[in-house]
């Protein structure tokens, strides 16, 4: 195959679209994948908890 | 608990990392790898020169003064650009510059094609003290570069690294790098006509600051601007009008 | 310096005395030439920091027990180098501002002339303040948030000092005018490839404390942290790429030309401003907002999608700064469509940081930190939408070149990065030094206020003068002529440029009143430890370490 500069322009532009619409659905997934759901709220609050030094 | 792929992921941040660099360098993948073979679509200029030693020391002077924080050498494809600096600029104009001046804040005016527009008498004093030229000008005032003598003996490296980054620069070019500088800046003597010769007959050869004796870096700097716009006529051949962009399938 | 064990105090010997041999052949390279100088001041720090560490050298072993608290040395030594690196930067910057307004202000010297120094200016505030906070707040908020103290004693030194020595080289070559003109990354090639290895460290320190951590969760401003770690590096080595004349002289040439350098730059420039000046100083706000609201974040879920979204986004933007140039129309497009998409995560990131403090108030109307920290998520928000509204194809014709850009910048800079980071500083400096507060409520509140003035002339001045411009340049009389030439539109700019200078000082005089503040608070007696379970106490021992480390 000729790699013009054509082929490469039409390349980008297919290839980073397809590349985005995956990207962010794996995204969402993960954001609200019902087992992360305790995960995300234990760590919201994790950074109240007594830090006055590293745990053992 | 049990692992899934994500938790994995991220409890080992060697993943995560992965997956930053995976989502951060696709952009910029996808918008520069083009620009590479975008030598496939600029049409072939034919006249389009090289810098010589004095331009090209020049060039160097206005990029160490930062020259480029206040003047851009980028003429947008828009009516009231065009109509106050000149047709508007092509890619190929910048082809050989390493690195591209396009600037991007006109606190001065654009200088894209500032070259021939002025004498070289106008651009000393000017840079002398831009007050006594243009009596509202904020520039600051470069006169210690008449004074100052330009490093002759650096021109061969600098050339030879321009060459190593893809500026055709011949052996003969760089070998004569210094006698070129001195014949550019010196009218009428024994090494002018080799300039002429490997540059073309339209390089200007001019005491530029006016002292045919010695090359200082005002010399080089004016001779640097007197060139821009001026390596190709590529630029005022095209046809396009003002308004009308760039071809939007390239 | 006092917690470094032997073996590390070997380690930091051996590569001072490296840096001193390096120093050494580059000043004898270099000669007179702007290369033998920094060869000098390479040798200078390294020997200097030798002398420090020597006079500790062969003291007693370090304590057992340092390991089971955080490692804050560093930390108090970067919070002195972000406050002195924001006075010199901010100083340069007011002094550049006037000279616009007054161009004898720079005595005819070559060193203080515009050209110059704004890159001083922009290098002693972004990479100088800026990048200090940034280490200075990430080893704070790592330590906490992973339960875990640094890696090791070495390396968070050798990346704090290693990267004030390339800002020392980066902002001194400017003076001396040495400079590839890429704009945000001036500095010559030797210095961009120590910036790599001091990146390097930085990055294993910070993977190296992560793996240590006791949650098994890593909380978000972590991500925002390695982002801005990790792409700032890919960022700097692709742009950087250059060939030096010759290995005894400071000039190179980039490998990049024309219309691809313009690309690789602005690649380089908009995501300097996505992941150094975006994506940092979001950690601190994801830290330090819920820790002086006192509330959690409002929505965690909502920070993970504005992350991946920022990450996504801003690296297609940077083609936005080329709109209606030689750059191919199409990538011009795609710049401009993911700049109007960024607004997504921008504002779900700003929304975040409001909401969690809707219900508490109260303490922004009493707490001038928490107001700080308030107003720079708020000035987030308008100078992402903004940065947005300038993408676009039309707007940016009129406002490119002019001062709107330079307005735009400086509410991100003024009113986003700056207020965030003295936020997280008058959060971070009472707890670091074991203080119940700052040393005085009144100077927070003073400072407060002449920021927010300042920013706010500065950038109502630059809004007004760079559409003025942008309209005056584009003005056309009924017979089709341009009716102003380009001098009529800079007499036009006299008036703003002696306003936004003023700003500037305002600002300036912030961040002095600042530093003071933070010193008296070092300066103050320490109090009495307080009860165990307080968010402070680590008991006396700790309270010895300051002067060893000073």
């Amino acid at each position: 195959m000729d790699f013009t500069h054509d082929t490469i322009v039409a390349i980008s532009k297919s290839w980073g679209l397809f590349y985005l619409i995956g990207f962010s659905i794996c995204v969402i997934v993960y954001t609200f994948l019902p087992s992360n759901r305790k995960r995300f709220e234990s760590a919201e609050r994790e950074i109240f908890d007594k830090e006055d030094g590293p745990w053992k | 608990m049990t692992d899934t792929p994500h938790r994995k992921l991220e409890r080992s941040a060697t993943g995560f990392m992965l997956a930053i660099v995976a989502a951060a360098s696709v952009g910029g993948i996808v918008e520069i790898a083009p620009l590479f073979t975008i030598d496939n679509t600029v049409e072939n200029v034919e006249d389009m020169r090289l810098y010589t030693p004095l331009e090209l020391a020049g060039r160097d002077i206005y990029v160490r003064e930062g020259c480029y924080a206040c003047h851009s050498q980028m003429i947008r494809t828009l009516r009231d650009d065009v109509e106050r600096y000149g047709p508007y600029s092509l890619a190929v104009e910048s082809k050989y510059d390493h690195p591209m001046l396009w600037g991007s804040k006109r606190t001065g005016p654009d200088l894209a094609r500032i070259g021939g527009k002025y004498s070289d008498f106008w651009h000393v004093a000017h840079l002398s003290n831009p007050r006594d030229v243009v009596p509202e000008s904020n520039m600051p005032s470069y006169r210690w570069l008449a004074t100052t003598p330009l490093k002759l003996g650096n021109l061969p490296l600098m050339l030879q690294a321009q060459r190593a980054v893809g500026v055709p620069y011949t052996d003969d070019m760089i070998a004569n790098a210094s006698a070129d500088a001195r014949g550019q800046a010196v009218p009428d003597s024994d090494q002018s006509a080799g300039v002429s010769e490997r540059y073309g007959a339209a390089t200007q050869i001019s005491a530029f600051d006016g002292v045919a004796t010695n090359i200082t870096e005002m010399d080089a700097l004016v001779a640097y601007l007197q060139v821009l716009g001026q390596l190709t006529k590529a630029a005022y051949e095209s046809t396009a009008a003002p308004e009308q962009m760039p071809n939007p399938n390239n | 310096m006092g917690q470094l064990t032997s073996g590390e105090r070997d380690l930091a010997g051996l590569v001072l005395v490296f840096m001193a041999v390096i120093g050494i052949a580059m000043a004898a390279m270099g000669g007179m030439e702007p290369l033998g100088i920094h060869g000098v001041m390479v040798l200078l720090c390294s020997v200097g920091l030798l002398f420090v560490l020597m006079s500790s050298a062969f003291g007693p072993a370090p304590d057992p027990a340092r390991l089971s608290k955080y490692y804050d040395d560093p930390i108090k030594v970067g919070v002195g180098f972000t406050l002195a690196w924001a006075i010199f930067g901010m100083f340069i910057g007011v002094w550049a501002a006037a000279q616009l307004a007054w161009p004898s202000l720079n005595f005819d010297t070559s060193w203080a002339s515009f050209g110059r120094i704004r890159p001083a200016h922009t290098s002693g505030v972004i990479f100088g303040f800026g990048g200090n906070a940034l280490i200075t707040t990430s080893y704070h908020v790592v330590q906490r948030t992973s339960r875990a103290r640094l890696a090791d004693q070495f390396s968070p030194w050798f990346v704090l000092l290693g990267f004030n020595l390339f800002c020392l080289i980066a902002v001194s070559g400017y003076f001396l005018g040495v400079t590839q003109s890429k704009e945000y990354a001036e500095a010559e090639w030797y210095a961009d490839i120590w910036l790599v290895v001091v990146w390097v460290a930085y990055f294993v320190l910070y993977v190296r404390t992560l793996a240590r951590r006791k949650e098994p969760h890593i909380y978000v401003a972590n991500w925002y942290y390695m982002a801005f770690i990790l792409v700032v590096a890919i960022l700097h080595i692709v742009n950087n790429l250059a060939v030096p004349i010759s290995f005894t002289q400071a000039k190179s040439y980039t490998i990049w030309a024309g219309v691809q350098d313009s690309m690789v730059q602005w690649w380089y420039g908009h995501n300097a401003v996505a992941f150094f000046l975006t994506a940092g100083f979001l950690a601190m706000l994801y830290y330090y907002l819920p820790k002086r609201a006192e509330r959690p974040i409002f929505s965690y879920r909502l920070s993970i999608l504005s992350f991946w979204g920022i990450t996504f986004f801003y690296m297609w933007a940077g083609s936005h700064h080329l709109h209606y140039t030689a750059l191919p129309h199409w990538v011009q497009n795609l710049g401009m469509t993911f700049s109007v998409m960024l607004l997504v995560p921008s504002w779900a990131s700003a929304g975040n940081a409001l909401l969690t403090l809707n219900g508490a108030w109260h303490k922004v109307r009493d707490d001038a930190t928490l107001r700080f920290i308030m107003m720079a998520a708020f000035f987030y928000g308008l100078s992402t939408f903004e940065g947005s509204f300038l993408a676009i194809r039309p707007v940016n014709s009129l406002s490119h070149y002019t001062d709107w850009t330079v307005g735009h910048v400086h509410a991100g800079a003024l009113g986003w990065v700056a207020m965030i980071t003295f936020g997280s500083l008058y959060t971070l400096v009472p707890s670091i030094w074991k203080r119940q507060r700052m040393y005085s409520a009144t100077l927070v509140e003073v400072h407060f206020w002449l920021a927010l003035v300042g920013t706010l002339i500065y950038v109502f001045a630059m809004w007004n003068s760079g559409i003025i411009q942008g309209l005056m340049w584009r003005t056309y009389s009924e017979d089709n002529a341009l009716v102003y030439s380009f001098v009529d539109t800079l007499v036009a700019m006299y008036p703003y440029y002696i306003a936004r200078a003023f700003g500037g000082l305002l600002f300036l005089i912030g961040a002095v009143v600042a530093s003071y503040n933070v010193w008296m608070t070092v300066r103050s007696p320490s109090p009495a430890p307080s009860p165990a379970g307080d968010d402070l106490p680590i008991g006396e021992h700790s309270a010895t370490v300051p002067s060893a480390a000073e």
